[in-house]
């Protein structure tokens, strides 16, 4: 009796698992183990073998992914148990997670060639953490949000720490580990208590499957005055915003972009940052759409904080690494603007996010891929000054860097600018005046450190010397190819936006 | 006396309140990872009294996912804190301030 029952009840459970709808996970966790069995049998040749296998599986996962967005997306139902909830959203993100895997990999590629580093993995850590963060877009449920969210953030402290013969990256990766770990435990206490009050049998609405997010929004709605439900949903939200890096929880982000290896800084600018943004939308569009009396106010008090301390912090910095990351800060205060927008009930808001974070990627690896170039052998040491008469050393690295900064500033051709007027359109929409002049402020206040910065490449301050030879730089051809990509992706996005233009 | 979910969740809180206050003031990084671990298993304690409480199992599965992830986030905070150890010689929060502006 009870055998048949276990059979019928595994059953059940087992007919939702369609392994074939998370083929691209699969794809990549594959792609790593062969990576492992390369760097194991190519002999001489696996500095070359290992990244040209990991980056052209990518490619190949990539072009999968881009023909498949073209045929229309087909909802279907209940999957895993309801542990994974596929939209059109996630399939967007999983084309995003699985470019700046690409990217990452090529910035490895230059980086590991300065270092004496292990190689082979630097590559499977970035497969398996862009797996996770796919896994995360698409999570329907707490268990599945905490699992592959766990999953990134282990995976980030090991590629933190990669440039173990350095003090630096290992004191990087110890900061993040630290802040990681009280920013999991804090959202998991949320989670915790979300569960716990969802599943209480005195209140209206209870429901036994309190961590399934569509369970918990019909129960947050007849409870959305509840002081424990409440508690859980700030707490939840504290625990995202680490990842995002709003403040008050950006304390870790100039000290561990500082310490990472360039390549894993990008990784975490840009995909990290993303992944955080996805898992936000999921959840105001979902579980904690009832509870807008309290997000609304508490996302656009940390959205203003955010956009004007990281702008205002950016000014001093000398280091580039902590520029990126203190204007990183910022620009998560930026895309803050459609989460709020989102709350008030402006789905457009979802797509400016993720258009935002598109020309994001685009901008910053540009300026990644220049840095990258730049670096010397001592990766945590790269000062502004480093990039004096770049212009004239090398002016392609010097073009790139200007495009991608003024993308990242705003510059009205590039896809910067238009980036920020979708985001700026959508919260006009929700009439968030006050955020919309924090914004604009803040945009006005990094167009100063932006050109700052590529002042730098391109005039040479009066006390350098006159007589100096000029040191060219050699670029490998393949590295200009890519760059110059970027930088032209950068500005057509700027003038021709596809669907995403259609939309607004 | 009968023990009700009320006084888990006090325990609970007590425990999660202590680790995150060690976080924050404790020097020592070994012991700033203990009280890391504290606050996980705060988060333990008060699952298993809400599953049992809600009569679900979820919470219960739950613990077991919490588990395994505070042992791989352990497996790779140890091996952190030895790498550095053998290059500064030293574990104290105080020490570990190259990277600042």
């Amino acid at each position: 009796m009870n055998q048949q029952l276990l059979t019928s009840l595994s059953e059940q459970y087992a007919s939702t698992n369609h392994w074939a709808v998370l083929w691209p996970e699969i794809a990549l966790a594959l792609l790593a183990v062969l990576v492992l069995l390369v760097d194991l049998f190519t002999g001489k040749v696996k500095a070359l073998a290992v990244p040209l296998v990991a980056i052209v599986g990518q490619i190949a996962v990539l072009f999968a992914l881009l023909f498949k967005a073209s045929c229309e997306f087909e909802g279907s139902g209940v999957l895993f148990s309801g542990m994974i909830l596929p939209s059109n959203l996630s399939e967007v993100m999983r084309i995003f997670f699985v470019l700046a895997s690409i990217l990452v990999s090529w910035l490895g590629m230059v980086y590991l060639k300065k270092q004496y580093l292990p190689r082979m993995e630097f590559y499977c850590l970035t497969l398996l953490v862009t797996a996770a963060m796919m896994l995360l877009a698409q999570s329907a449920n707490f268990v599945m949000l905490f699992v592959a969210l766990e999953t990134v953030t282990i995976g980030f402290y090991v590629l933190v720490s990669y440039g173990r013969n350095s003090a630096f990256s290992l004191e990087g990766g110890l900061k993040y580990l630290v802040l990681g770990g009280t920013s999991t435990a804090i959202l998991l206490f949320g989670i915790v208590l979300l569960y716990g009050i969802g599943g209480n049998p005195n209140l209206p609405a209870h429901t036994t499957d309190s961590l399934n997010f569509a369970a918990l929004e019909g129960f947050l709605a007849a409870n959305a005055d509840n002081f424990i439900a409440k508690i859980g949903v700030v707490l939840v939200i504290c625990g995202i915003c680490f990842k995002i890096g709003a403040v008050p929880f950006q304390i870790w982000i100039p000290d561990v972009y500082q310490g990472a290896p360039t390549p894993v800084t990008a990784f975490l600018a840009v995909s990290s940052k993303a992944a955080g943004f996805i898992v936000l939308i999921n959840l105001v569009m979902g579980p904690f759409a009832p509870m807008k009396e309290l997000t609304v106010p508490l996302l656009s008090a940390i959205a203003v904080v955010t956009i004007l301390f990281g702008n205002l912090t950016a000014i001093g910095q000398r280091n580039v690494k902590r520029v990126i990351g203190l204007s990183g800060v910022a620009h998560a205060g930026y895309l803050l603007l459609g989460v709020v927008a989102l709350c008030k009930g402006i789905e457009l808001g979802a797509w400016a996010i993720i258009f935002y974070l598109f020309t994001y990627l685009f901008g910053s690896f540009a300026v990644f891929g220049v840095m990258a170039q730049v670096a010397g052998v001592d990766d945590e040491n790269q000062d502004v000054d480093h990039y004096i008469d770049l212009a004239r050393r090398q002016p392609f690295l010097a073009g790139v860097l200007a495009i991608g900064l003024g993308s990242l500033a705003g510059i009205p051709p590039l896809a910067g600018f238009i980036g920020k007027v979708f985001l700026f359109i959508v919260a006009f929409q929700a009439e968030l005046y006050t955020l919309l002049g924090a914004a604009i402020t803040g945009v006005v206040i990094s167009i100063y450190y932006y050109f700052g910065w590529i002042r730098e490449a391109y005039y040479k301050p009066q006390s350098w010397p006159t007589d100096k030879p000029v040191q060219p730089m050699q670029v490998c051809v393949g590295h200009k190819v890519a760059l110059a990509a970027l930088a032209i992706v950068t500005v057509l996005l700027g003038f021709y936006q596809g669907a995403f233009g259609s939309g607004f | 006396m009968n023990i009700g979910l009320n006084e888990y969740l006090f325990v609970s809180g007590l425990l999660f309140a202590i680790g995150f206050f060690g976080v924050l003031l404790r020097r020592n990084t070994l012991v700033i990872y203990m009280c890391m671990e504290l606050m996980l298993n705060a988060v333990n304690l008060a699952l298993v009294a809400f599953s049992r409480y809600n009569q679900t199992m979820d919470g219960n599965i739950f613990v077991f996912f919490i588990i395994t992830v505070a042992a791989a986030e352990v497996a790779v905070g140890l091996a952190i804190i030895v790498a550095l150890y053998r290059k500064r010689r030293s574990v104290e929060v105080d020490d570990l301030n190259a990277l600042s502006h």
